[in-house]
């Protein structure tokens, strides 16, 4: 369109009328983190999620649930916690010393031992069935703790590594692409979300708005859902890519970027609390690839390292921010490791008996669900499953776990019926 | 007299254990060995024996994985991170060093005068002790702590050349260190970067490492074992490796990728006192025995082993083979 162009935008939509109009600010200027009215909104209603994925299978006796002692156990030592009586790996000392956040659940069996399978129980809460499409952990949060209108995305998921990439994509299910997850692969931050450098701000406001003038004329005399969701849709848009800078560590601080430390892990969980603070309600940094057939205790010492520095790191942010009471973190893999210990001194998958931590918000913190017995290879008390383990995380964030979806006029009960959330690690 | 050699290696016989042994130590005066054990326990035991039996020696609260029997004492390393002098008789502690290093002890070598005992561990640090007294002597400090992917570095192993002057350790990131052992002094550095994985895409992590270290009968020569690149780190799914080395100049002089045969790490090597060929011995699930020939530089034999062989405990005269693995105590000959 030209300048001599009798039917310019500016005329069309008269400077006074929509001067003032369409998104709130410049794609480049919201700081959402720098709003106190924003932030202390936040804290008195939303809840969020932040789940770190330990892809793979990570030992419940290298982690949360040691056997020193025992031929099962390995060669790594129990220590103490700051919980009298809890002990974990000697593996993770910092998080040793934050137990008072996290309740331990050492007592999950949930049967399937395949990467696929284990995957899609632990990201649904439940086993798929072929007429229905749930949606995972991730969609119904970004369903339950988003907002319609939210300038953030409602479920970010990191997941760099390729190994079981496949077997962590979210799924929205019948919750419909709304709720799909910005799925981050290569890259710390969305690509394509930035405004083209040809388009200039004010040229990106004014198609918002002529889009918008044009939308509303369109809709006059006419009654869509489509139309509605496509206003919707579009208002998301410029929120979303005003939502870049949360994707950028070089934004915090250097003392808080050395905090968390260098690695890729690291920094995504230093995004995902950027995004958390934000108003993000659910996202999901994923750590792979804990697979140890061989070497198991080498691989642990590794990463387990790494999971004990980083989550602690993570829970201090949480806490100095005043953010911890309403965020819920979560460490969850598709399965345990088994007891035994194999040739390559490995381990290999195990269902049957393994744990999973819940710490922050509505979590009881200090608390020690179940129990195995002393080699690891059964539950020996408080035997529970995905759908209880499902139903706890979302009573812990105030969602109701017996609440129902409708798909048609069939009721879709949140978590399997019958199941109820382990309420001893509920405050 | 009797021939000795690779192509006369056989097993004589193997004793099944619910534990995983590591370490292997053979015992001159009483021509039995001494196993470290997963289940923190060290046995005393003569695997000939019509009975074998295994006599207990209690103290360390984590896997045993160093084991030297010097002239007055055996003395143990753990990944407790502690190192015990015992009463070979009593079997009772004559002197514990509790944290002798900060992290996981690997290993642990007697200088071929007996009179010292080299120890490496995950702290990075060789540290060399009176052998008689316990005393603390000196440490080596160079290898790096972090790797370059920021995780914990591991020290695996450390030897002595025959003629006392020289030591080498060696580490997770694949480099091997030339130590002068009178002064401490750091020689040179070496390495062998095939047998250490960084998996940058579909693990982000790592495998592998220099697991063993031995030099040769004449000094100038030092072989290092390991495993080689591997695809999928899960496992241990890549062929034995080792490769030798010129002390004085650090040419690289003898390289065996392994085959099918071979797959897996290799924990020990042993040359034979001629210098003419070594034994190499590891494996993954299962486990494996190999000889090579130094001259023309090619396998001689390859035998399979019932277990993963951790370490291997060799009489002087070459003619038997203790081999302590996961699961089993195994005893071959090289006797024809």
């Amino acid at each position: 369109m030209t300048l001599q162009n009798s039917f310019s935008r500016r005329r069309f939509l008269g400077q006074s009328a929509f001067a003032g109009t369409g998104a709130a600010a410049s794609v480049m200027s919201l700081d959402i983190l720098k709003s106190e009215a924003f932030s202390k909104q936040l804290k008195q209603k939303g809840k969020r999620v932040l789940l770190l994925w330990l892809a793979g299978g990570v030992s419940q006796l290298e982690t949360f649930d040691p056997k020193p002692g025992r031929l099962t156990g390995g060669p790594f030592q129990a220590i103490q916690t700051a919980v009298p009586g809890v002990e974990i790996s000697e593996l993770m000392p910092k998080m040793a010393m934050r137990l008072k956040h996290t309740a331990i659940i050492r007592s999950l069996n949930t049967k399937i031992g395949d990467h696929g399978g284990g995957s899609r129980l632990m990201h649904l809460g439940r086993r798929d069935e072929p007429n229905l499409s749930y949606p995972d952990m991730g969609s119904v949060m970004a369903r339950e703790l988003g907002r319609l209108d939210s300038k953030v995305p409602d479920y970010v998921t990191f997941y760099t590594a390729t190994e079981g990439r496949g077997n962590a994509v979210g799924r929205p299910g019948f919750l419909g692409s709304r709720y799909a997850p910005m799925f981050l692969t290569t890259d710390n931050k969305p690509q394509n979300l930035g405004r083209l450098e040809s388009i200039s701000d004010l040229d990106h406001r004014e198609r918002a708005d002529l889009r918008r003038a044009l939308s509303a004329r369109f809709a006059q005399g006419r009654v869509s859902p489509a139309l509605g969701s496509h206003n919707v849709a579009y208002g998301r848009v410029r929120g979303l890519m005003s939502s870049e800078a949360l994707f950028d560590i070089t934004r915090e601080p250097k003392s808080i970027q050395d905090k968390y430390g260098p690695s890729l892990f690291a920094q995504q969980t230093l995004v995902a609390r950027r995004l958390i603070e934000a108003g993000t309600p659910f996202v999901k940094v994923s750590r792979a690839w804990w697979d140890s057939h061989g070497q198991n205790f080498e691989t642990h010492l590794e990463m387990v390292t790494e999971l004990d520095h980083v989550m602690s790191t993570l829970l201090d942010d949480l806490e100095e921010r005043g953010l911890l009471e309403d965020t819920l973190v979560i460490t969850l893999s598709e399965f345990g490791r088994t007891p035994t210990i194999n040739g390559s001194l490995g381990r290999d998958h195990f269902a049957r008996a393994w744990s999973a931590t819940l710490s922050g918000c509505g979590i009881r913190g200090g608390t020690v669900f179940g129990s195995t017995d002393e080699d690891g290879q059964h539950v020996k008390d408080g035997e529970v499953g995905a759908a209880e383990l499902f139903a706890t995380i979302y009573a812990a964030v105030g969602i109701d776990p017996h609440h129902e979806y409708y798909v048609g006029s069939r009721p879709v009960p949140l978590v399997d019926i019958g199941t109820d959330a382990i309420s001893e690690v509920l405050v | 007299m009797a021939e000795i050699g690779p192509k006369f290696f056989k097993e004589v016989k193997q004793i099944t254990r619910a534990d995983i042994l590591l370490r292997i130590s053979y015992q001159k005066s009483m021509q039995s060995v001494y196993v470290g054990s997963s289940d923190a326990k060290i046995y005393s035991v003569d695997p000939l024996a019509d009975k074998p039996e295994f006599h207990e020696f209690q103290g360390h609260t984590s896997y045993v994985m160093g084991l030297v029997d010097t002239e007055k004492h055996l003395v143990s390393g753990s990944y407790d991170r502690s190192l015990i002098w015992w009463d070979k008789e009593s079997r009772e502690i004559v002197r514990r060093v509790e944290d002798a290093h900060d992290r996981w002890i690997r290993n642990i070598f007697l200088s071929p005068d007996g009179q010292t005992v080299l120890s490496v561990g995950d702290d990075m640090v060789c540290k060399l002790w009176d052998a008689k007294s316990g005393e603390f002597v000196r440490e080596l400090v160079s290898h790096q702590k972090i790797t370059p992917n920021h995780f914990p570095n591991m020290l695996y192993a450390t030897a002595v050349s025959p003629d006392g002057n020289l030591i080498a350790t060696v580490d997770r990131i694949a480099k091997i260190k030339i130590w002068d052992f009178k002064t401490g002094e750091e020689v040179t550095e070496l390495e062998a970067p095939k047998c250490y994985t960084w998996d940058s895409e579909k693990r982000i992590h790592s495998i592998g490492g220099i697991r063993s270290v031995c030099f040769s009968p004449d000094s100038k020569s030092v072989a290092v074992g390991g495993i080689g690149p591997i695809g999928n780190i899960d496992h241990l799914e890549s062929p034995g490796r080792v490769e030798m080395f010129n002390v004085a100049s650090g040419e690289k002089t003898h390289e065996f990728e392994g085959d099918k045969n071979v797959i897996g790490l290799v924990e020990q090597i042993v040359f034979h006192p001629s210098g003419k060929w070594l034994m190499a011995v590891g494996g993954k699930h299962t486990g494996w025995v190999q000889f090579l020939d130094l001259e023309k530089k090619e396998v001689i034999r390859q035998v399979d082993a019932p277990m993963h062989v951790h370490q291997v405990a060799v009489t002087d005269d070459f003619g038997t083979v203790y081999g302590a693995g996961h699961g089993k105590l195994i005893v071959w000959s090289l006797v024809n």
